[in-house]
């Protein structure tokens, strides 16, 4: 708040707690849609692990699983690799971004973007060397399942972070003297953060969900 | 001319277009026009992808479907519908940073026809919307009721009537589980926890248009041939099905979407925007309807989504996930579509007991009995719902060892149902009751609801349901809890709050002759079909035993009736609001609602102050109640000053200047 609020006439000052009432809520709307956007993409994923488990267990006419059928593993495997580092590296921004050093932050989120559209891409190219047919088995069917929604969700995040950071660059200037990003007490820059603190947490979560899959395909 | 970084955003109604010139000519910017356009141009496109990708098919060529075409077409067809009415324009704009200009004030019907934020008018726009499903569903069931007059004469054949049946089906229940949540929830929740909007204005709309794209996905299964396999589209049926199978797999999955982004903003909103001292126990049981209501759509409809998109993938692109011939199953499908439609069960039951909930009170002047039994039986249900899909794999693909488990826990549901329906005869009791229009079709809810309710538990027991399954004695029973819960419950509701949106009354003498024509007609279409059923009479049958053709015919002639009331509906409607209006007089029922306190017609924010709200709604019949909430404000710098925000903390224990929030002891929503 740029006022001192002890200063101001009472109609002001409701006029000013409204503001910070109304932003709260805000914050708390990211928070908390943060959070179930979580729990409605488990459930999609959920749905595709019992997919997996059921058709594994069934054996339908033994036909779960040929021997010798996997996708390229050196590819799932860099898949992977890409969205647990973007994970990695977009916490080591949010961390940096609240230490108040915003080119770092910036710098960390370009670069999960960057990772994760390497990652979609990865995953596309994929699904275009496998060495299988999509109904050949019950395995192969989910993975054919599988692929387009990771590609979906990593897409999704990758879309959350682009955007976030294009929002800083434009907010760059008018938050400068107040702080920045990582410290101002306007409301874009409160908002921001908490933006950033959502999209942090998808990617911390969506790193959890390709390592597991990563582990039913190639693993087990 | 140079663009300011808000007209840049664009949101569908802003762009480039000044509000000057939109006030010239309505139709200028994007509308349901553009929409249709851009819903023709993605399905070329998309039809014509799919003619490249899969016209080489060994598949395709044998059945001379390209199921490719069909999905890719549909699908295109709903993001161009989305994008020609402004849905990605900030989404895209979002990718160069900018954030959306604010929304303006607009007048005139035009409006209803695009894509808006004012919660107010999406809540209009998805109650005609719904009962454009409604109405069309409907006359699909006066046809093949009229097939049923006989078992001799065939008036439509086996074919169409499967055809007619699965539309039915399938459109009632797309259309159900956004009946009360659409309308009602995204109108009355802001206004009912004091806030001046939903979270997330553009899904809210976008949750609407979604909902109309299913719609209209769906109503185009005859072009492909239709589907025959009853709204539950089993596999391996829907493996084999006609092309019109694509339309239920991706109107099933559009319609999804959208109510799963209905469902999340109603939870973020309610968790996050209530005014200062709305605390968890002054809220509305209405909105402690949508709260549950909004968990379950936004829990189990993913999983209904998984089951349409790997149907899709079975249909397009070999995939065998419910193809037993190639590692699949059948049953997987069983499993994902029930994993949702118990879950579906409560998500149209718990809305209709919300919204009665609301007009007992009011026409029984009375509190609410038990209001805080009724909010956790609503908890108990939402939970309970996750666990009993598997009641509806008894006959099929379910371990018998595991029946009496998923029966107990089938008939553990019947619990807190119970709250909560006791809680409605507790508020009645010793109430003075007022008979009016909404009273009557809450009371009727009861009535009925017990009916689908008791069937609803012996349908439970293994035994009965080996007996009954997959008769009209199960069809009668749904039709008694949904049709006759919360259909009856949205009438009630549409006549209560239609003077709090339009401002005008709906006539009360066409209203009773609607009333009393649906009650009855209503009964005596499912009672007999109770009994039909029990007599053995099979579902999606076309002909059926000698014996039962009285009792069929006389349903059928009571359908017609019954459909009948929906046209005495239509005529009040458009009597009322159109061709003689009559102003509503404010707050004509005397409700203590927030909702009802607000001015005619309700401001475009809602509240010019936050109100602060002081007690909760329902004391009715008391002396000297506390009012409901102080429209003065206020609230907001005492809930901050009492949860320690700087740097209004200073104020905390300071009334005189936080006036007049010394009323409460609570800051209500944690901040």
């Amino acid at each position: 708040m740029a006022v001192d609020p002890q200063m101001m006439d009472p109609e002001a000052l409701e006029a000013e707690a409204e503001a910070e009432y109304d932003l709260l809520g805000v914050e708390g709307s990211f928070w908390t849609a943060t959070r179930l956007l979580i729990g409605i993409v488990t459930f999609v994923w959920a749905g595709v692990a019992f997919a997996y488990f059921y058709l594994r267990e069934s054996d339908t006419h033994a036909l779960w699983r040929p021997h010798g059928v996997t996708p390229p593993t050196l590819l799932g495997t860099l898949i992977a690799l890409c969205v647990v580092a973007g994970a990695a590296v977009a916490v080591y921004g949010k961390y940096t971004l609240l230490d108040g050093r915003q080119v770092d932050w910036g710098f960390a989120a370009w670069l999960t973007t960057a990772l994760g559209l390497v990652a979609a891409g990865l995953q596309i190219w994929e699904l275009t060397r496998l060495s299988f047919l999509p109904g050949l088995s019950g395995y192969t069917s989910v993975f054919i399942g599988y692929a387009p929604l990771n590609v979906a969700f990593i897409l999704g995040g990758t879309y959350w972070m682009e955007t976030t950071v294009a929002r800083a660059m434009r907010l760059r200037g008018r938050l400068a003297t107040t702080g920045g990003a990582g410290a101002s007490p306007l409301p874009d820059a409160r908002l921001l953060r908490a933006n950033v603190d959502g999209v942090t947490y998808f990617w911390v979560y969506m790193a959890l969900i390709v390592a597991t899959f990563w582990a039913l395909f190639y693993v087990l | 001319m140079a663009m300011t970084e808000e007209a840049r955003a664009g949101t569908g109604q802003h762009g480039r277009i000044t509000a000057r010139e939109r006030q010239r000519n309505p139709w200028l910017g994007q509308s349901v026009i553009t929409g249709f356009a851009g819903a023709a141009i993605g399905y070329l496109l998309g039809h014509l992808f799919g003619n490249i990708i899969a016209s080489n098919y060994a598949v395709v060529k044998a059945s001379g479907v390209n199921n490719v075409s069909i999905c890719l077409g549909l699908a295109l067809g709903t993001l161009g519908w989305l994008a020609g009415l402004g849905a990605f324009n900030y989404a895209v704009a979002k990718i160069l940073g900018y954030e959306p200009a604010k929304e303006e004030e607009t007048t005139g019907w035009q409006r209803y026809f695009k894509m808006t934020l004012d919660h107010k008018v999406v809540g209009l726009q998805y109650l005609i919307a719904v009962l454009g499903f409604f109405f069309t569903a409907g006359l699909f069931a006066e046809a093949f009721r009229t097939e049923l007059l006989s078992p001799y004469s065939h008036f439509i054949g086996p074919d169409v009537y499967l055809q007619l049946v699965s539309e039915h089906g399938t459109m009632m229940m797309m259309m159900a589980t956004s009946l009360v949540v659409g309308p009602f929830g995204n109108y009355l929740v802001p206004l009912m926890i004091g806030a001046r909007g939903m979270a997330f204005p553009r899904l809210e709309a976008t949750s609407l248009w979604l909902f109309v794209a299913g719609y209209m996905v769906i109503l185009t299964a005859p072009v492909y041939g239709g589907f025959n396999t009853g709204w539950t589209a089993y596999a391996p049926l829907q493996t084999e099905a006609r092309g019109g199978m694509d339309s239920y797999l991706i109107g099933f999955g559009v319609v999804g979407l959208g109510m799963i982004l209905n469902g999340f903003n109603q939870i973020v909103t309610i968790t996050n925007l209530r005014a200062p001292g709305m605390r968890w126990t002054r809220l509305p049981i209405f909105v402690w309807a949508m709260l549950t209501t909004g968990f379950l759509l936004t829990l189990a409809t993913p999983v209904l989504f998984v089951g349409a998109y790997l149907g899709v993938l079975d249909r397009t692109a070999q995939t065998s996930f419910y193809v037993n011939a190639h590692g699949g199953s059948s049953y997987l499908w069983e499993n994902l579509f029930w994993f949702f439609g118990h879950p579906e069960v409560y998500i149209m039951a718990l809305p209709g007991f919300g919204l009665v909930g609301e007009m007992l009170t009011v026409f029984s002047r009375k509190p609410l009995f038990a209001y805080k039994v009724a909010a956790a039986g609503m908890i108990g249900v939402a939970l309970l719902s996750f666990f009993v899909w598997q009641h509806h794999l008894f006959q099929s693909g379910i371990n018998p060892d595991m029946r009496p488990l998923f029966m107990l826990d089938t008939e553990l549901i019947s619990i807190p149902t119970g709250f909560i329906y006791l809680v409605g005869m507790g508020t009645l009791w010793r109430g003075r009751i007022r008979f009016t229009l909404p009273m009557m079709f809450s009371l009727a809810m009861y009535f009925n609801f017990l009916i689908g309710g008791i069937t609803g538990v012996y349908l439970s027991d293994v035994p009965v349901n080996v007996t009954v399954h997959g008769s009209f004695f199960v069809l009668a029973h749904f039709h008694y809890t949904i049709m006759g819960g919360l259909v009856f419950a949205f009438f009630g509701a549409v006549y209560y709050y239609m003077p709090r949106v339009t401002g005008h009354m709906l006539n009360e003498t066409l209203g009773k002759i609607h009333f009393w024509m649906m009650f009855v007609f209503f009964n005596l279409t499912f009672f007999p079909l109770l009994i039909v059923g029990f007599l053995g009479m099979p579902r999606r049958v076309f002909e059926y035993a000698p014996r039962l053709q009285g009792l069929n015919a006389f349903a059928t002639v009571a359908d017609y009736l019954l459909g009948l009331s929906f046209v005495v509906f239509v005529a009040n409607f458009i009597w009322s609001m159109w061709i003689d209006p009559k102003p509503a007089p404010h707050n004509p029922w005397q409700s203590r609602g927030i909702e009802w306190q607000l001015p005619d017609p309700v401001p475009f924010h809602n509240f010019d102050r936050l109100p602060l709200i002081l007690s909760d709604p329902y004391h009715y019949g008391e002396e000297d109640p506390l009012p409901v909430a102080d429209f003065r404000g206020g609230g907001a710098l005492a809930a901050l000053a009492e949860a320690g925000v700087a740097p209004f903390d200073a104020y905390a224990g300071r009334p005189e200047i936080a006036h007049p929030a010394s009323h409460i002891s609570d800051p209500g929503r944690e901040v």
